[in-house]
């Protein structure tokens, strides 16, 4: 890896977890933050496999209010990395991104206890009126945020690149395809997430048509996706339509119940 | 609420610079206050535009370090509504103001982590994934087009928020209740095919009795396809209904797998 590599890679790192926190465009699109490590490390391809790898472990693994979770991204873009320069392939990346990804929940908890004095600090020099030193204190948040990842990011690219070589060869057959194992069940968290998050007790024929649809008659997920919009519609339709009825049939009962 | 009984002072233009100054949201995320910081942050224009006292100003601000927390997404309806309210009403608000935030940003959040957080990142996710494993960007550029759209409207949602003030926080609420059960259909559908089509573990286990060696893995698929995966996704639902955190959840994944690859279990 040379200079040029290591700063973008860092850059890349550090932009991910600002734009997680800030204007959530590229939000958990580990593929999109695979692909530019890729386009830096002169090898797209091992970046969609890698980003794709890492997308799917982090389905429904989400920062809802504020918790801190295992940073697949920037796990996604070290192993990208490692993989092109070492030459030791997807597993050996995913080996070294992987157990980073999870550290990155505890820089991301330091970072939130920083940012509190730092929003401390802002509400004061509000009162007093200080407002560039106010505007400090947010484009301080702003680096303590970029830091948490382009910080770690940056010493495994940097430093770890013979230090990572000598670990991946140290590593027992179990540790490395344990770990891409693990990364084929993950997914199944995500929807394990999900589904907690959705009436599935409720609506459970849905899920079992979408599961005959594509286990037992290999109708590819875009075609489901029709189906199951095709079902929401009818439903959203039909709920519609007895909203209104439902409130007619409420004044006609009223009306027989005047006759009577 | 019309347009002709609004006597505040902010145009769109106001509105559109707190939604650009939203975009700071959790960046400022701390322990105490949660996001009630960027709030202040992204207020900040607007107010002294609608205080022209400066002590009272100084007040307004200084409410907004009061603790907020709420999916950021949805949230700039929120300060549509609060800023609707002191624009017209002033520091009589203030406690209203308060009020309006806390008693939004439970079902607001529930709304939107639930859609955005989670149900269209884990299936724009799938299909990008699905996609970039046989080489082809295009589900990632289009997941690409949907945040930058969806950016845009975030801002706009300030003015509709303002617009209707508390009305449309109400109403849109109510819609979006027969909105939501109509897209939870669909999300359940597509993960009723995403688990077989995406999770792809086998069992490399081997039957031998005498010479007839019978592979585990097609016992498995004449009972049912992708039974391990269904299986897996059963048991990881039911232990998050046990409360087992999340992460924990991953961390045992991580050393089941290790297991279940060093004695040729699983692959």
């Amino acid at each position: 890896m040379n200079v040029l590599q290591i700063i973008l890679i860092t850059l890349i790192a550090t932009l991910k977890k600002i734009d997680q926190k800030g204007p959530q465009i590229f939000l958990y699109n580990t593929v999109f933050w695979g692909v530019l490590a890729g386009l830096v490390m002169g090898d797209v391809t091992t970046g969609l496999t890698i980003g794709a790898t890492f997308q799917l472990m982090s389905l429904g693994v989400a920062a809802i209010g504020g918790t801190s979770v295992p940073d697949y991204q920037i796990g996604a873009i070290i192993a990208i990395a490692i993989a092109v320069s070492t030459g030791k392939g997807v597993e050996a990346g995913i080996a070294v991104g992987l157990p980073v990804a999870m550290l990155a929940v505890q820089l991301d908890v330091l970072g939130n206890i920083i940012h509190g004095v730092f929003i401390r600090k802002a509400q004061q020099y509000a009162k007093e009126q200080k407002w560039s030193s106010f505007n400090l204190m947010y484009i301080l948040c702003i680096v303590v945020t970029g830091l948490t990842t382009g910080l770690p990011t940056f010493l495994a690219v940097a430093f770890g690149d013979v230090l990572v070589t000598t670990i991946i060869n140290a590593m027992p057959v179990w540790f490395t395809s344990g770990l891409s194992l693990a990364g084929k069940i993950l997914p199944v968290v995500g929807f394990a997430v999900l589904l907690r998050y959705m009436p599935v007790k409720q609506n459970i024929e849905y899920l079992l048509i979408g599961f005959v649809f594509s286990a037992y008659l290999n109708v590819p997920v875009l075609g489901v996706a029709i189906v199951g919009a095709a079902l929401a519609f009818k439903l959203y339709k039909d709920e519609n339509k007895s909203l209104v009825l439902g409130a007619a049939g409420a004044v006609g009962q009223g009306e027989q119940y005047d006759d009577e | 609420m019309t347009n002709n009984q609004n006597k505040g002072v902010l145009t769109n233009k106001d509105l559109n610079r707190v939604g650009r100054r939203w975009f700071m949201s959790v960046e400022t995320f701390n322990y105490e206050t949660q996001l009630a910081g960027s709030a202040a942050f992204a207020m900040l224009p607007a107010l002294r535009k609608i205080y022209k006292d400066n002590e009272e100003f100084l007040e307004a601000l200084d409410n907004h370090f009061k603790y907020f927390n709420c999916q950021p997404w949805l949230s700039n309806l929120i300060w549509g509504a609060t800023l609707a309210l002191e624009d017209n009403e002033g520091l009589n608000a203030k406690d209203t103001v308060q009020d309006l935030k806390v008693s939004l940003m439970g079902p607001l959040s529930g709304i939107g982590d639930s859609i955005f957080f989670i149900l269209i990142p884990t299936i724009l996710g799938s299909i990008s994934a699905y996609m970039a494993q046989e080489g082809s960007p295009i589900g990632m550029l289009a997941w690409c087009v949907y945040g930058i759209a969806i950016a845009f409207v975030r801002i706009k949602a300030v003015t509709w928020g303002y617009q209707g003030g508390l009305k449309i926080v109400n109403e849109f609420g109510k819609q979006l209740s027969v909105f939501t059960n109509a897209i939870s259909v669909m999300g359940l559908t597509v993960v009723g095919a995403l688990i077989p089509s995406l999770v792809k573990v086998t069992t490399p286990l081997k039957f031998t009795m005498g010479e007839v060696s019978q592979e585990l893995q097609t016992i498995l698929d004449t009972i049912m396809p992708a039974l391990i995966p269904a299986l897996f996704t059963f048991v990881a639902y039911k232990l998050l209904g046990k409360k087992v955190k999340l992460t924990w959840l991953i961390l045992i994944v991580i050393v089941f797998s290790w297991i279940c690859a060093a004695f040729g279990i699983l692959a």
